[in-house]
């Protein structure tokens, strides 16, 4: 509590030069949140040459409840989630093991590496649409000189392979940046660490266990909170490839939540969906200030 | 007087020029008083896009634009977004156009829109067929032009049907599923569709609709109710499923886009598919098409009710908040001028509405699939659009592709399909 006028003044002058910020903050992150909370919770809809408003007492969230589209967006999206991440966080550990290795080291396959995270989202969808075709696909075509398939498959035609190459595509597209972030994470372990433990005897397998993975746990946490919350606004390579099909298998809530608003024009249900999704994201976000936040050493008494 | 390149003539200059620039109309020429500049919402080309956007009749458009004081800035984007954008703008508050594209929107945006087809010319209106006005029309009042002829028909490799034997196009249901098996072979497939997208016109839903109507059904009752769920209804269907057996291309049902079936047919791969007419131009065009020459269309295959098909009803649209109605009207009715319509049709491979070009000999003679058209339009082609189409086109061919994919019968489908556009349509009250 100030006690002096001094003090008074110092926070006065404190708030003054923040405000022109938290203006800003306000009017461009609070005001959309708000605003569509408030359209989560009417009936939207374009009539008389504008929109209409009506209350109705949290309707759309109850009908998400007996929504079967939505409540198989919400089972794709948990999968979609719990794989990607699986998937992403592993391969990513095991790329940047390699490239922290001395014979890892050489610039070029780091530029090799970033590629597929520099390419745009939709030109990135573009391009596995035309790998995965099943008339033209060079998927196809090389499997088939490989004399590992007899006849061209169609991918994206049954929904579990669909569903699986679509995870494989947003896979590949996000292990670059998680890995240069495993990457940092690794070179931060001290070196001694790792002398002291094989001086005690340890191996690779003991030193990885009990030296390095421990060391990166933050990095870990990280890595998985970030590419969860990124796993929940997949929407390009959906959007490219599949709409949402075949037979809504690869609809996620993201995907379904553009659907309901832009296509449906259903704009208070779609404002409810994007809800959800947000206050997902925001678990996942304060998850993440909090893993991001200096731990105080515990001091023994 | 002479002039020196002096700093302070370059600066005198420089200023006099800025602030000339900073003048209305900068340095365009005086406006005359009655200038209007027209804002055109539309696709961009090789979707159905406009003289002065598409490169066709450039000559004639400046001379409008003079004529009428009237100057047009296009805003145009890939077919796709145009639904999204406009609802976006509509739901903000600002649509900037007076002029809009519209295909199969119009009851979604119908309280946007301005009805202007009683004040278009009369000679105009009867050059174009009656039905042009059906899926444009809306709560009794028409709000928009149709400017091409749009509907689906039959294209088919001739080639592919000599080699087999099969000297016509199948005529009738059991004829096309014969044909489609018997033109699966030598590693291609006898027909292809693009069952990837469940909704729109030209998505799944929309075929189903065309066999509906083949097998004598229609989607709605005269009180809007759904009444499809009907034997034709589930006859269509059934006829869809046959056709995948028999030989449709697997890959269809990954097929998101036209565009994505069209490549299959134009690289031989497939033997027939039904598509709009602006295929024929690229599938004469050696640089995208293996079938050069080889390509013929023919109405749709009769069901037992006879042929039917759906239309694409590209129209021209003017929005209620236009600054001169009367202006974006003109603009339409030069859209549809015969002269401009041939043009159309000759230069961007998108057939005009108009009856007597449509007739036009250089017109049949550039394109013969015109007379298949006209042929095919003497026959039902009802999209059946409404202010939900998109939502209950989606329901619809969500249920379909079920079907196709072996997860559901036909009849199962149907039913779940009906009760999903019933509860759509119970909630537009």
């Amino acid at each position: 509590m100030p006690s002096t006028s001094f003090e008074r003044r110092r926070r006065r002058a404190g708030l003054l030069f923040v405000a022109p910020a938290a203006i800003v903050l306000l009017a461009i992150l609070a005001y959309p949140i708000v605003e569509s909370f408030i359209l989560s919770t009417q009936s939207v809809r374009l009539v008389a040459g504008g929109v209409t408003k009506e209350w109705n007492s949290f309707g759309n969230y109850i009908r998400l409840a007996g929504d079967e589209t939505f409540r198989r967006a919400v089972v794709n999206t948990v999968f979609f989630s719990f794989g990607e991440v699986a998937l992403v966080v592993s391969i990513s550990l095991a790329v940047a093991l390699l490239l922290n290795h001395p014979l890892g080291r050489w610039g070029f396959f780091r530029i090799m590496l970033v590629i597929p995270w520099a390419i745009a989202p939709v030109a990135n969808a573009v391009l596995w649409k035309w790998i995965l075709n099943s008339n033209y696909g060079i998927l196809n075509g090389l499997l088939k000189s490989l004399g590992l398939i007899e006849y061209y498959q169609v991918w994206l035609a049954r929904p579990w392979s669909a569903f699986g190459f679509l995870l494989f595509i947003d896979v590949w597209k996000s292990v670059p940046f998680i890995a240069l972030l495993l990457l940092a994470g690794l070179q931060r372990v001290p070196s001694s660490l790792y002398k002291a433990a094989y001086m005690d005897g340890a191996g690779r397998w003991q030193a990885f266990r009990h030296v390095t993975l421990p060391t990166m746990r933050g990095a870990l946490a990280i890595a998985v909170v970030l590419q969860t919350i990124w796993s929940l606004r997949v929407f390009e390579i959906i959007f490219v490839l599949t709409r949402g099909g075949p037979a809504d298998a690869t609809v996620l809530m993201n995907f379904l939540a553009y659907r309901v608003t832009f296509n449906f024009l259903d704009i208070g249900y779609g404002a409810a969906i994007a809800n959800i999704i947000f206050a997902l994201t925001f678990l996942l976000a304060i998850t993440y200030v909090w893993l991001m936040q200096p731990r105080k050493r515990r001091v023994s008494s | 007087m002479s002039l020196k390149l002096t700093r302070r003539n370059a600066l005198t200059g420089a200023a006099a020029l800025g602030a000339a620039s900073l003048l209305p109309n900068g340095f365009s020429r005086p406006a005359a008083a009655e200038d209007t500049t027209l804002g055109v919402f539309g696709p961009l080309p090789p979707d159905p896009a406009p003289p002065g956007a598409a490169k066709f009749a450039g000559a004639e458009f400046d001379a409008w634009k003079a004529a009428n004081g009237a100057d047009v800035t296009y805003d145009l984007v890939a077919w796709p977004q145009l639904h999204d954008r406009m609802a976006t703008a509509f739901a903000s508050g600002s649509a900037p156009w007076d002029v809009m594209y519209n295909c199969g929107w119009v009851p979604e945006f119908e309280s946007f829109l301005l009805p202007f087809v009683d004040d278009l010319p009369k000679e105009l209106v009867d050059d174009m067929p009656g039905s042009s006005f059906s899926t444009v029309t809306w709560n009794g009042k028409s709000y928009g032009a149709i400017f091409t002829l749009s509907l689906l028909t039959l294209f088919y490799n001739k080639e592919h049907l000599d080699e087999a034997g099969l000297g016509a196009p199948p005529k009738d249901w059991d004829e096309f599923l014969r044909y489609t098996k018997e033109l699966t072979r030598d590693g291609r497939y006898g027909f292809v569709s693009n069952y990837g997208e469940p909704a729109g016109i030209g998505g799944t839903a929309s075929y189903w609709m065309a066999f509906l109507q083949q097998a004598g059904g229609t989607m709605y009752a005269e009180d809007g109710s759904p009444a499809f769920n009907t034997e034709a209804g589930v006859a269509a269907l059934q006829m869809m499923i046959d056709l995948q057996e028999a030989g449709t291309d697997p890959g269809s049902i990954s097929y998101v886009g036209i565009n994505d079936a069209t490549n299959v047919l134009l690289s031989g791969r497939a033997s027939m598919m039904m598509n709009w007419p602006f295929m024929w131009k690229p599938a004469q065009d050696p640089k995208g098409s293996q079938i050069v020459g080889k390509l013929a269309a023919s109405v749709l295959p009769a069901g037992p009710a006879g042929t039917a098909s759906i239309d694409g009803t590209d129209a021209w649209t003017i929005g209620k908040s236009t600054k001169d109605a009367e202006k974006a009207r003109k603009l339409i009715e030069f859209y549809l001028d015969p002269v401009i319509q041939k043009k159309q049709a000759l230069d961007t491979g998108w057939l005009p509405i108009r009856l007597s070009v449509l007739n036009d000999p250089d017109v049949q003679a550039a394109m013969p699939l015109a007379k298949v058209v006209l042929d095919q339009a003497q026959h039902p082609y009802d999209s059946f659009v409404t202010p939900d189409y998109n939502e209950i086109s989606q329901a619809v061919g969500t249920e379909v592709q079920k079907a196709l994919q072996g997860q559901k019968t036909a009849a199962e489908a149907i039913a779940e399909a009906e009760s999903l556009a019933s509860a759509i349509i119970a909630r537009r009250g």
